[in-house]
């Protein structure tokens, strides 16, 4: 077997950065993460009953809902198109003529936009928590750091998501539809689940008390975005939910490594397949 | 071609494989199904071409985009190749540098295959597609930047080239807002970058207007006149012809023809044609021409009377229509164009 040249990776995942850092959606969205930390904080902040900032683990939880929306979103506007839309409009032709292999070029893309992930997520809650710890300490700061890792994670799964998307399809147009339909997936997986839950003669007043089985939370391994919640609350140590008049406690089957191989797979298993698609594909 | 006999590891059965110096060859035992490869010994030898291919097919679905197509491009050549549109250029140009597999066949570049060896075969290629794009965010500068360290070349080569082609003012700007003729300006410089051996242009002049395409024109023939060799292809039957050493004609996926313009039109018995322009002939053939012996054709446009006849017949024919009163003001002999050739053969005149 051929040996991978990290320098090729290099130089593509270089190109890459450069030229995604400047994608004004990009911009727009680290701007509104910052917005978004700054007023998260002041909610939870008013949520304790302090006229200020509120602390680190009431932010990042106020964050969770949005942050799993906004980076996958991200991600998938940045790998969408990375293959399809430059096979389709020539760019591709170029650069697979130089002596590089497929492989080297996927994993460029790969870690190119993801370093504009890991750019605008750092810009983003990094800049939000400096503030946050200006005025309120560090109370919770590992959780914090471990909050911007794991969301930094969630943009690479999706964005391996996106790119396994952009290798399949032939077209730029048919890969924002797979990217849609990704992006999707993510936000209506919860509704799924409850549907499934109450279609099996649960109540409300079942889910309300916290008579869950461990089918509902262990099913959280099949989005991304769930898993990331979960491993988010786990990082701040937190085992039991009590929020919006919700409460249960996360099983103990999905504990931190299990919460982790989870998002290992989900980051896998659509790269593999990405080269799969890209190594058999026409240019 | 050298042959030689190797033992199985595994059940030690005689193997007799041919190849060349250099070359790696992979076998299947016919005892035990053991598969190994085998390096002959020797540095690799490519001969005279700089570009080997032989029998390729590529089949869309059900359709054979390229049916089994074979040609040489010898080293320090211009080849032209010609095709109408959806003849299979374009594939076959990708398959050559491994944009696309192919059903069969195999290309080799320097003597390296571009399946087995693709990096090596694409180190010493310079390679303009018809539909080129580059990155929209990035300038000119860096995106030559990106190819030079993708090639492994030095980034100071980037500058000289912008300038070379002709965009050193556009350095800043970027690629974005760039017109169709400066992106194709772009694609040259890249395709320029660390002074490959080999270029393949597919299409180069497609969409330009007259005076970048003559831009283009002017860097093919200096490649050329530093020692490359170059693959082109087009429809525009002029500029292969004022090009090209030798002329490959694709059609319907199949290699048509393949030489020199002047051997096509004698493989083809392509007469000269003869150009009279006769005073207040008005587009009327006369009568004297009709159904003269030897005349193969006559076409008349305007006051211009084309004779396509054998060389005895002319002076005949020259001398008759003085004897019938009819005043001649020129006489042109025009040799058989590339145009007459690849119609006649497109038609299937030379299959």
């Amino acid at each position: 077997m051929a040996t991978i040249n990290p320098r090729a990776i290099y130089t593509i995942a270089k190109k890459e950065f450069l030229d995604n850092i400047r994608n004004k959606w990009i911009i727009l969205l680290t701007i509104i993460f910052i917005i978004l930390i700054v007023v998260f904080s002041y909610v939870a902040g008013g949520q304790t009953g302090e006229d200020t900032f509120g602390n680190m683990q009431n932010t990042v939880f106020g964050l969770l809902g949005i942050s799993s929306l906004l980076i996958p979103l991200i991600a998938i506007i940045l790998g969408f198109s990375t293959i399809s839309g430059e096979a389709e409009s020539g760019a591709l032709y170029v650069v697979l003529s130089y002596p590089i292999r497929r492989i080297e070029v996927l994993l460029g893309k790969l870690l190119g936009l993801g370093f504009v992930i890991t750019a605008s997520i750092f810009l983003g809650f990094g800049l939000g928590g400096i503030v946050i710890a200006s005025t309120v300490g560090t109370q919770s700061f590992g959780g914090y750091i471990a909050f911007i890792l794991l969301s930094i994670f969630l943009g690479f799964i999706y964005l391996s998501l996106a790119i396994c998307i952009s290798s399949y399809c032939k077209r730029r147009i048919t890969s924002i539809g797979g990217g849609i339909l990704v992006f999707f997936w993510g936000m209506i997986y919860g509704t799924v689940l409850m549907g499934i839950y109450f279609g099996m003669g649960h109540s409300m007043e079942d889910l309300m008390s916290g008579n869950i089985p461990d089918w509902f939370f262990n099913s959280v391994v099949f989005s991304p975005g769930d898993l990331y919640q979960t491993a988010v609350q786990r990082a701040f140590g937190v085992t039991t939910i009590d929020a919006a008049g919700f409460k249960f406690s996360i099983p103990e089957f999905l504990s931190t490594p299990v919460l982790l191989l989870s998002q290992i797979i989900w980051f896998t298993i659509p790269l593999i397949l990405a080269y799969y698609f890209f190594k058999r594909r026409d240019i | 071609m050298t042959s030689k006999t190797v033992m199985c590891p595994q059940c030690k059965h005689q193997i007799t494989i041919e190849g060349n110096p250099g070359e790696t060859v992979i076998l299947t035992c016919p005892n035990c199904n053991l598969k190994g490869k085998f390096t002959f010994p020797g540095e690799k030898s490519t001969g005279s071409f700089s570009i080997q291919v032989n029998g390729l097919t590529k089949i869309f679905k059900d359709l054979k985009a390229v049916d089994n197509v074979s040609f040489n491009v010898r080293r320090g050549e211009i080849y032209g190749f010609l095709g109408p549109n959806g003849a299979g250029k374009t594939t076959t140009i990708k398959a050559m540098l491994g944009l696309i597999h192919t059903n069969s066949g195999e290309v080799k570049i320097n003597g390296f295959s571009i399946n087995g060896e693709s990096i090596n075969a694409r180190k010493n290629v310079g390679f303009l597609p018809e539909r080129v794009a580059f990155y929209e965010n990035l300038t000119p500068l860096q995106t030559l930047h990106f190819f030079c360290e993708l090639r492994g070349v030095d980034k100071s080569v980037a500058r000289p080239l912008l300038k070379e082609v002709g965009l050193e003012e556009a350095i800043d700007r970027k690629v974005g807002t760039f017109s169709k003729g400066m992106i194709q300006l772009l694609g040259v410089a890249q395709a320029l970058i660390g002074n490959p051996s080999v270029y393949v242009l597919d299409e180069p002049t497609s969409g330009l207007d007259a005076r970048w395409a003559k831009i283009i024109r002017d860097k093919i023939k200096m490649l050329n006149e530093r020692g490359a060799t170059v693959l082109f292809s087009s429809h525009n039957l002029n500029e292969v012809e004022n090009l090209a050493d030798r002329v490959a004609i694709i059609n319907k996926g199949k290699l048509i023809a393949e030489d020199t313009v002047t051997n096509l039109s004698k493989y083809l018995h392509m007469k000269p044609r003869l150009e009279i322009t006769i005073k207040g002939l008005n587009g009327k053939i006369p009568d004297v021409i009709s159904n003269f012996q030897g005349v193969e054709a006559v076409e008349v446009k305007g006051n211009i009377l084309c004779i396509t006849c054998e060389s005895p017949i002319r002076a005949k024919v020259i001398s008759s229509l003085e004897k019938a009163g009819l005043i001649i003001d020129n006489i042109k002999t025009i040799e058989p164009s590339l145009e007459d050739t690849f119609i006649k053969l497109i038609e299937g005149g030379g299959a």
